[in-house]
């Protein structure tokens, strides 16, 4: 095992640790505007960490841009829809 | 190798449960909020799945989910807003 495979294995543990935790967040919170914030750590900060281990495991790879692609779009797309959701959530529940 | 990222794919997927029963037993904003929850975790397990079996052609899928996911939960949003 290399310090690679370690370092791999670190950032995907830290990215289940994280999915872990929000998951349970979307579960217990009251509303759904609670329940929306647990949603940014696993749309944002698990992608990047889970870019970071197969970058560090391939270097640099076809794997790697297509997962940097993958994570471009979620980095977009999870703050608009998240504004979109909570607006949403307003006009029906205000 | 291999096992670290089957095993961080398992993980997640698991952790699509929680947000199940949410979308199951929920109101229908937080069903929406579980959905684009589920939808985010299958992008990560979908790169981890394609990383873990060697398979680069398999990425595409998680960059195709990725995109859907912004056109898909727009229009859930939408609808939820103007008609449900």
């Amino acid at each position: 095992m290399t310090a690679a495979d370690v370092f791999s294995d670190v950032l995907l543990g830290l990215a289940v640790v994280i999915v872990l935790g929000a998951s349970l967040g979307v579960l217990l919170m009251r509303d759904a505007a609670q329940k929306l914030h647990f949603v940014t750590p696993a749309a944002l900060v698990a992608p990047v960490l889970v870019t970071l281990a197969v970058l560090v495991q391939t270097g640099t790879s076809e794997n790697t841009g297509e997962s940097c692609l993958a994570l471009f779009f979620l980095v977009v797309a999870g703050p608009y829809l998240s504004h979109a959701t909570m607006r949403a959530i307003r006009v029906r529940e205000p | 190798m291999v096992l670290g990222f089957t095993a961080a794919a398992i993980a997640m997927l698991i952790s699509v449960i929680p947000a199940g029963i949410v979308i199951a037993r929920g109101s229908l904003p937080a069903a929406v909020v579980g959905y684009e929850f589920i939808t985010a975790v299958a992008v990560m397990v979908l790169v981890l799945l394609a990383q873990a079996f060697q398979r680069p052609s398999l990425f595409e899928l998680a960059v195709l989910l990725a995109v859907l996911m912004f056109g898909s939960g727009l229009v859930f949003v939408r609808a939820m807003e103007r008609w449900l």
